[in-house]
């Protein structure tokens, strides 16, 4: 029945292009939190030497297009690199794991991921600052009388609390990292958007290529919408239930 | 560092080939942004007074629909106004229609969310009230829950136009010779300064946007949502 949907070669392009989809914003959803969460940390803090540097990132990235972005990771900063690294980087290098071997990934995926997780992480360091800022001032004031260092006042008191408070945003956050993926097409790598605009070429048959694709973001949103319900109602927000 | 590529194609970037051409580069970029940013504003407070007014199957479908738009890439939904909209309207539709209509859906879709927020963040007893006096529910919509909920809404208004203004870039993978198109021909025709060129086109992209973002706190700082 598919056969008459789309040829089994195509259909297997599109799950090529998911895959590279779901792998690409799932590690840039993981580097740009671990990112997110220092530029935060930068951001709030009281010495302008940190925050005034992380409110400049904030402003740049958030202002910029991140086709204009990737664009200029992909064509713009490998004009600038060193010739040995740009080499370095462009050979494919082998590491065998025992488990499975990790193969060199393309300059267009380094460049891809690259441009994506600055973008994501200076989304994630505002959500995660505006759960910072919903912490009662009160929480911190107890801490502090109870004879909490300020780490550990951060570690466990403002944290754990903030986290919850920015979890339903932050997988918003997600959620754009999935479509936002779709823009590394424009330097050149296979995903899912990519696939389909193949498919679509070669075939002639849009609606299933754009349906497939369309249908296989949606329910990958879907996905993350869900694990969302499930983890809200695991730990709800302060102040949700009492 | 050469920047004398930007200076040489200065006229290019910002007005692409016009006047001896079409309209392109910044100035096409500004047009997209204001056109999508009216429509997807209109589009908004339609269907985001329409989520507050419905209630049960209708509400429901409104939800899904709306939903839809906000859980696909951009660059799906031009891919897919490209190809239906001149199979809809029966004419060819040229790739600056094309791009508005998929970034006014989907800011529309958006901020419909938004401004439904806005008119349940009043309370419940101004309706209640505007019932007391006779007024029926558009009347007490329009005379009443609008003139205090706009200006709540007003900074996600202007939030979601930063995002647009953004977004326009992608009319470059249909090949609309706006801001970020403009930029590669140059650098491809170069050959030699794509960082000069992609650094330049995003001080022009930051202008935008940095500008919009000062009104919006500025706006909110006036209503009293202060933010940052």
């Amino acid at each position: 029945m598919l056969d008459e949907l789309l040829a089994p070669k195509y259909l297997g392009w599109l799950i090529g292009g998911f895959g590279v989809t779901l792998l690409l914003s799932a590690l840039v959803s993981v580097a740009a939190s671990v990112l997110g969460l220092g530029l935060c940390l930068a951001r709030v803090a009281h010495s302008p030497l940190w925050s005034w540097p992380a409110r400049a990132w904030l402003s740049v990235f958030r202002n910029t297009p991140l086709l204009v972005q990737l664009f200029f990771w992909y064509f713009g900063a490998s004009a600038l690199m060193p010739e040995n690294l740009l080499i370095w980087l462009n050979t494919p290098h082998e590491w065998d794991l025992k488990l499975f071997g990790v193969r060199w990934p393309s300059f267009e995926y380094l460049a891809g991921f690259f441009g994506l997780t600055l973008y994501t992480a200076a989304f994630i360091a505002e959500e995660f600052r505006s759960g910072v800022r919903g912490v009662p001032a009160g929480q911190v004031a107890a801490a502090q009388a109870l004879g909490f260092t300020p780490l550990q006042v951060w570690l466990n008191v403002v944290m754990p609390q903030a986290f919850r408070i920015s979890l339903p945003p932050l997988l918003g956050q997600y959620m754009n990292a999935v479509k936002n993926s779709s823009l590394t097409m424009a330097i050149g790598l296979a995903e899912l958007s990519y696939a389909s605009r193949q498919v679509e070429t070669e075939t002639f048959k849009t609606f299933q290529a754009f349906g497939i694709a369309t249908t296989l973001y949606i329910a990958t949103i879907i996905v993350i919408e869900l694990a969302g319900q499930w983890l809200q109602r695991r730990k709800p927000a302060p102040g949700a239930s009492h | 560092m050469d920047f004398s590529v930007i200076a040489n194609n200065f006229g290019y970037f910002m007005l692409g080939a016009w006047p001896n051409g079409p309209l392109g580069g910044a100035a096409l970029t500004l047009v997209l942004s204001v056109v999508s940013a009216i429509a997807s504003g209109v589009l908004g407070l339609v269907f985001g007074i329409a989520l507050a007014m419905t209630r049960g199957a209708a509400h429901s479908v409104l939800l899904l629909g709306l939903g839809f738009f906000r859980a696909i890439p951009v660059i799906m939904l031009i891919f897919w106004t490209y190809f239906l909209l001149p199979i809809l309207f029966g004419i060819d539709v040229p790739g600056t229609g094309t791009v508005v209509v998929a970034l006014s859906l989907i800011g529309g879709s958006y901020l419909a969310h938004s401004v439904h927020a806005g008119i349940a963040s009043l309370p419940p007893g101004q309706w209640q009230a505007a019932a007391a006096l006779g007024l029926s529910r558009g009347q007490a919509l329009r005379l009443v829950i609008l003139p205090q909920a706009l200006p709540i809404m007003v900074p996600s208004f202007i939030n979601q136009w930063v995002a647009l203004v953004k977004d326009t870039s992608l009319a470059y993978v249909i090949g609309v010779g706006e801001l970020s198109f403009v930029a590669t021909q140059v650098s491809n025709r170069e050959m030699v300064y794509p960082t000069e060129i992609f650094l330049f086109v995003a001080l022009v992209y930051f202008i935008f946007c940095s500008t919009l973002e000062l009104c919006a706190n500025r706006v909110a700082r006036r209503f009293g949502t202060v933010e940052g």
